[in-house]
């Protein structure tokens, strides 16, 4: 039975800083009541929500409970929680509103990065025998794949500079991505600039690292028949799906993402990029910005990550999620009719999301 | 150790890694739980207001969770340090690690005059703990000035007194008719 284009008709998101002093669900509220007020509807009209964070992030247990206040959980409501990026959550919404029973999803993602460093937290998330132990943090593993790619031949040091400057220059743009320095643009002097800098884990430097940071984001979803009603210009989920690889990285070919290549394919994005004028990926390295591009089909024609994409800000546990507001912020505002956003789960591109968005103009 | 080819060795005996994790949070504070922590200090019980339903939260969490909006600094309010007991249970302490307590004491809810929320897991003095019963009017003990600090606050939870206020009192004034708080009862 092929999917109903369900339809994004609202979203927000919160600045992405290094570190704030608000508390997740105040995070989650501000971008909860500015999806809700986009989309104009009232809250108790949301028939499902489905949240994404992780309390190792912040340390504080059932963080996640607490955040369902900003869903306006009372008169009581029908929920889920997804230990995923809010992209994840999306998704499971999406597949709920296709049972037919209700109007509207709610959907948000949420992270406080601040409290923790990631290079003691994220080792947890690996196997706990044999890397655990090492101390391999994502930012090592980043290093890995780079090398990989390298490797390859088929990308060089100055590529990946030459991401991370144009990642900056569109972050500068951005009111909600973060300041961040050599914003100025991609011109061989700025490219010369950034490789002048010293690795952080060859053949990585801080630009092409992903700076975690903290955030909150969110989305309504519509049946089709209420998007028409809400909005002349609705923006349609034409496909969406997700692929996992194994968990030891040991095993898989860092360079190629053949995951994302699949759930492109079941996401109906077709070839060659499947003609869309934007996408957002979720890249936590300016080697996974290649990666991810190869594995999508997305020619040089194609505008990837405009809004500045995880290199500026990686409100982690909303930055997919993000990735697929920025997609269909272009679409709504005409920037382009179709549109492709990417998330990912996991450590080095292990599980990969694809959702191709469409509006009607 | 020797080891010997075909033999019991080193290699038939399982290796053992010890991996300690250790994972440290450096948290701050919400500005709302400052504002009321330092209230405390001050001597003041600080409340939220909600806007919308009116609501007041004693440890407020710059939010009402009820009506989803804001509250800010514009929406604090003192609330009296006198109230009622909502509900209470007697606690027979047992060992562990940590438990200063050695005999039975008691945990009991209070919802502060002018106050929309119970403050939990308060103790109670000045009467005994036999004769603790919901209705009780109490009045907070507060430490000196001096010894007033930021004790009990975190991002954990909201309305700590800790650093400001020890327990409640019995006033000694009548008992609080049931159908003025059961609204709150917990
Ligand atoms: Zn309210």
């Amino acid at each position: 039975m092929p999917a109903d284009d369900i339809a994004i008709v609202g979203w927000g998101q919160t600045p992405s800083v290094a570190s704030t002093d608000l508390t997740e669900p105040q995070l989650c509220l501000a971008a909860v009541n500015d999806a809700l007020a986009m989309a104009n509807i009232d809250r108790h009209a949301i028939g499902f929500t489905c949240s994404g964070s992780c309390d190792y992030l912040s340390g504080g247990p059932f963080v996640f409970i607490s955040n369902l206040e900003a869903a306006g959980a009372w008169p009581p409501i029908s929920e889920s929680h997804v230990e995923m990026d809010g992209a994840w959550a999306l998704y499971e919404a999406w597949v709920r509103i296709q049972h037919g029973d209700i109007d509207f999803a709610l959907v948000y993602g949420s992270g406080k990065s601040s409290p923790s460093d990631p290079a003691l937290l994220f080792p947890q998330q690996l196997d706990p025998y044999y890397l655990e132990p090492l101390g391999l943090d994502p930012a090592s593993l980043m290093g890995m794949q780079a090398r990989a790619l390298l490797d390859s031949g088929t990308a060089t040091e100055r590529d990946f500079a030459a991401v991370a400057a144009r990642s900056r220059r569109a972050g500068a743009a951005n009111p909600k991505a973060q300041t961040l320095p050599n914003g100025a643009g991609e011109s061989d002097l700025d490219i010369d600039a950034l490789l002048a800098a010293p690795y952080v884990r060859a053949p990585l430097r801080a630009h092409d690292l992903a700076p975690a940071a903290d955030g909150a984001a969110a989305v309504v979803l519509a049946t089709p028949a209420k998007a028409r009603e809400l909005t002349d210009h609705p923006v349609f989920i034409r496909g969406i799906d997700h692929r996992l690889e194994p968990h030891q990285p040991g095993v898989r070919d860092l360079a190629d993402s053949p995951s994302t290549r699949l759930a492109a394919q079941k996401a109906g994005l077709g070839a060659n990029g499947g003609g869309v004028g934007v996408a957002e990926l979720y890249a936590t390295s300016s080697a996974q910005e290649l990666i991810l591009r190869a594995a999508l089909g997305l020619g040089p024609d194609v505008s990837v990550n405009p809004s500045g994409g995880a290199l500026c800000s990686d409100p982690v546990m909303a930055t997919g999620l993000v990735r697929i507001i920025e997609a269909a912020q272009r679409v709504a505002d005409g920037t382009t009719r179709r549109a492709v956003a990417h998330a990912v789960n996991g450590q080095v591109l292990q599980h990969n999301l694809v959702c191709v968005l469409e509006g009607e103009r | 150790m020797t080891t010997e080819k075909g033999s019991a060795s080193a290699a038939d005996e399982p290796m053992v890694v010890d991996d300690f994790v250790a994972l440290t949070y450096h948290d701050r504070l919400p500005p709302e739980t400052v504002r009321f922590a330092d209230g405390l200090i001050a001597g003041r019980i600080i409340g939220q207001r909600c806007p919308q339903c009116r609501r007041v939260y004693v440890g407020g969490k710059g939010f009402c969770a009820m009506c989803v909006v804001v509250m800010g600094p514009e929406s604090e309010i003192d609330v009296a340090d006198v109230g009622v007991v909502t509900g209470y249970t007697i606690i027979t302490p047992v060992r562990y690690y940590g438990q200063t307590k050695t005999e039975p004491f008691v945990y009991a809810s209070v919802l502060l005059d002018g106050a929309s929320s119970v403050l939990g897991g308060q103790e109670i003095t000045g009467i005994a703990i036999d004769a603790v019963r919901e209705g009780l009017r109490v009045r907070a003990v507060w430490k000196p000035p001096e010894a007033r600090n930021y004790e009990g606050h975190s991002t954990r939870g909201w309305g700590s007194l800790a650093g400001g206020i020890v327990g409640f009192e019995w006033t000694g004034e009548p008992d609080v008719p049931r159908e003025q708080y059961k609204e709150f009862a917990v």
